[in-house]
């Protein structure tokens, strides 16, 4: 099991050093300029060049991504080329944001989805079903750019109950992670449905059933224990992907979370904030799949002496 | 035993994360002194980049840091400088002196944290602007300052190496103190100014807080991107006032809402159809006059822009100093269909053209617009869209046949040299159509040598009428600038360029302030 263990740390590290040294590289063969979008038109060549070598800018790619590496290993991350504030400040305000949306959404997503993924796959082919299932389908098909101001059109404008947007109070959360979570929920119950469905066909159910054991002692310790190890996969996924900034979200609810830094920073090509913030995004996005593969090994050995 | 153990801690971290993590940025968590609903908040659709008036070059950090520091100019109605801290005189065609006056309370101006402001002061923010080192974005427009004298506390000369009449409208950087500017103060996220606003607290960079000296009114500046979200979050009361970048259907919308006020007031932002001279297609003046006359702007007006602009035919409304009365390119499809045909198109033989936009959806809308219309005079427009630093690498670098942006803040004629002069090809200026034109450069030229505003703008005027002819840029709208508020905000007003002036005497009708 620590082989088992170590060799997924050990993929993780060159997953992420990949991601950040293939998105340092794009990020820099894009057109555009950070010291001409800083500097504007009016610059002459001589204020350009002066302000390419404050920022390092003039070196070649790999100096800089030696020198990005080498501020990594000693905790220093830099600073925004626009804004100059340290790096770590920006994502600190913005990691707090991130991980809460991402705890919400998935809180939501558990709360609707184990209910009904369970009522459908107990009700196959009947109403509940149907009716499950085509909730899960309308959460899927419906982006979340639509079911964000939907949502503030009937419980901010229309009940009043929530903040359009932005992050104040604890009530500002629930509308983005309804957002979220109801997206996440859908593919979630779809995949509890189909796992307990296969499990309820197993025999070792049958045999619970032929013992005599209650309904609701076969359906919640021996079939839905097992069902859940495919959905243990889907939500690392998930995770991952949350943690990473669900942009959409973040801009029609102001929420200031990673996405959004992200995608501001691309779009000034601030490169230094784009690295750290790539480097988050995969980091979180393969800690959390090793967890997850790792947590499958030791739920299912089969895996682990693959 | 040990499982409902971890399962209990997990489930109390959990509700426990979620309700540390929520309170961090609340409006009220970091000011005790202020209530949500005493604070005045200001929506934006971007927030600033930096705080810094020696570095900020994008239109809301401009706006923002108007309102935190004080220029030694500010402008008329007219578009002349007039006096902002200073009121200057010209003792010869290259030296200037300033001198500080005192305000409507018969004080020199102080800064927020008490020191007087002084010449030694000004000295220092336009030397550190000059300073190489330091790559100011505004460097290259104060170049020709020579020297820099202070003769005492509140006098001031300025020499130059060239003579300019423009140059007090250059004198716009917001004024730093001299000992926080020496010290390397990070005046990009913690401003000290002398302005009437404060700076308070920036927990985010879509959330700002500053305090009107005045009466330590609290005022939020929260970045919301979306409009239908700033539009809803004006409604519920969670915005106080908002201005500008809204869709036409919003702006009707709100003007249909009696708990709602509006201002709106002509605006100088001037929007333009660029093309590039030297593709061999754009190249050709025809095509750019049969496009001019292809365009129905009044209904580009009435349905994108909701009415909200005027039409414009150059850089300057006429009413500005140096403005021309050019006439303008009205729709006229005959005239139109019949320069294509001239070139050699027709409904057989259609041209192909780009246009490239950024990812904005209102310049998508204007520019599917754009296509609509051309295909009446035998045009297909593949329209590309890009993210902001793709479109604009694409435009300095001349990877374009047709764009469209608009000029923000545009005071001085001086932006004629900037855009159209064949010395100010990318990188060494804006000249992004690639004009190269002897009589355009020549006109230019003359003006620049004039020492009297009256003579120049003579010059400029002709100038103007010359590039009406040659057409490197279809002049499309001056956008009106608007404002959605709340009733009980009083006293605010918009101005032509759409600055946040109007908040210093903004005030909210509860608190019984008038």
């Amino acid at each position: 099991m620590l082989n088992y263990i170590i060799s997924r740390i050990f993929s993780a590290f060159i997953v992420i050093f990949g991601v950040v040294f293939i998105v340092f590289m794009l990020i820099h063969m894009v057109p555009g300029d950070p010291v001409e979008v800083m500097l504007g038109e009016s610059a002459t060549a001589i204020d350009r060049e002066a302000l390419r070598h404050s920022l390092g800018l003039d070196k070649p790619l790999w100096q800089q991504f030696a020198h990005f590496l080498h501020g990594l290993i000693n905790f220093d991350l830099g600073h925004s080329l626009h804004s100059k504030k340290p790096i770590t400040e920006l994502i600190s305000a913005r990691i707090g944001p991130t991980v809460e949306l991402t705890l919400a959404s998935l809180l939501v997503a558990f709360i609707i989805a184990f209910p009904l993924g369970v009522l459908a796959a107990l009700n196959k082919d009947k109403f509940a079903d149907a009716g499950a299932m085509s909730f899960s389908l309308l959460g899927v098909s419906i982006p979340n750019f639509l079911m964000g101001p939907l949502l503030i059109l009937f419980f901010s404008v229309f009940l009043g109950w929530f903040p359009v947007s932005g992050k104040s109070d604890f009530s500002s959360l629930i509308l983005p992670a309804l957002t979220l979570g109801t997206a996440l929920a859908a593919v979630l119950s779809r995949m509890i449905r189909a796992s307990l469905l296969e499990i309820l066909n197993e025999d070792y159910i049958r045999t619970a059933k032929a013992k005599g054991l209650s309904r609701t002692r076969i359906i919640v310790i021996h079939a839905l224990r097992n069902a859940l190890l495919p959905v243990i996969t889907l939500i690392g996924l998930q995770i991952g992907a949350l943690l990473a900034g669900a942009v959409i979200t973040e801009i029609v609810f102001s929420w200031p979370g990673l996405g959004q830094l992200t995608i501001e920073a691309i779009q000034k090509r601030d490169y230094p904030v784009v690295q750290v913030c790539i480097l988050l995004i995969s980091t979180s996005y393969v800690v959390v799949n090793t967890l997850t593969d790792i947590v499958y090994g030791l739920l299912d050995p089969r895996i682990r002496l693959a | 035993m040990i499982k409902r153990i971890l399962f209990n801690v997990f489930v109390i971290g959990f509700f426990s994360s979620l309700s540390a993590c929520t309170d961090e940025h609340s409006n009220t968590s970091r000011d005790g002194h202020f209530k949500p609903d005493k604070i005045i908040r200001f929506g934006l659709n971007t927030a600033p980049v930096t705080l810094d008036p020696l570095q900020a070059t994008d239109a809301v950090s401009g706006r923002i840091n108007r309102l935190i520091y004080q220029r030694l100019v500010e402008f008329g109605a007219d578009n002349k400088p007039v006096p902002g801290i200073t009121r200057w005189q010209q003792i010869n065609a290259q030296h200037y002196r300033f001198t500080l006056v005192k305000d409507s309370l018969s004080e020199f101006p102080r800064f927020h944290h008490k020191k007087l402001l002084t010449t030694h002061d000004i000295k220092a923010t336009y030397e550190a602007v000059l300073d190489k080192n330091r790559a100011s974005p505004h460097r290259n427009s104060l170049k020709h300052i020579e020297r820099i004298d202070v003769l005492d506390e509140h006098t001031i000369d300025f020499y130059l190496s060239r003579p300019d009449p423009l140059f007090p409208a250059f004198l716009v950087i917001g004024i730093v103190p001299e000992e926080l500017l020496r010290s390397g103060h990070p005046f990009n996220n913690k401003p000290v100014g002398s302005g009437v606003f404060e700076f308070s607290h920036w927990p985010f960079d879509g959330q700002l807080f500053l305090r009107r000296q005045s009466d330590q009114q609290l005022f939020e500046f929260l970045k919301v991107t979306n409009p239908t979200v700033r539009v809803l979050k004006l409604m519920r009361g969670e915005l106080d006032l908002i201005q500008n970048n809204l869709p036409p259907e919003h702006i009707a919308f709100l003007k249909d809402h009696d708990e709602l006020k509006f201002l709106t007031q002509s605006g100088s932002n001037y929007s333009y159809l660029g093309f590039n001279l030297s593709d061999e297609v754009t190249g050709q003046v025809t095509l750019r006059k049969a496009i001019a006359y292809a365009l129905d702007r009044d209904k580009m007006i009435q349905y994108a822009l909701g009415n909200a602009a005027r039409k414009a035919n150059g850089f300057f409304p006429e009413q500005h100093w140096a403005g021309a009365q050019l006439v303008s390119y009205n729709l006229n499809l005959k005239k139109a269909v019949k320069l294509m045909q001239q070139l050699g198109y027709s409904k057989h033989k259609r041209l192909q053209l780009t246009y490239k936009t950024s990812s904005d959806p209102f310049r998508i809308r204007i520019a599917t617009i754009i296509q609509s219309q051309l295909k009446a005079i035998f045009i297909d427009v593949d329209i590309r869209s890009y993210d902001w630093g793709t479109f604009y690498g694409d435009i300095k670098s001349g990877q374009f046949q047709l764009y469209s942006l608009t000029w923000v803040g545009i005071n001085t004629p001086d932006i004629f040299r900037y855009v159209f002069h064949s010395d100010s090809l990318p990188p060494s200026g804006a000249n992004r159509g690639r004009l190269n034109s002897l009589k355009i450069d020549q006109l230019i030229e003359k003006a620049e040598q004039k020492y009297e505003l009256r003579k120049q703008a003579e010059i400029y005027q002709e100038l103007q009428q010359q590039l009406h002819q040659l057409l490197p840029y279809v002049s499309l709208w001056y956008e009106d600038n608007i404002a959605f508020f709340r009733e009980d905000i009083q006293f605010y007003r918009v101005s032509s360029d759409g600055n946040y002036d109007g908040l210093k005497n903004v005030h909210r009708l509860s608190q019984g302030s008038i």
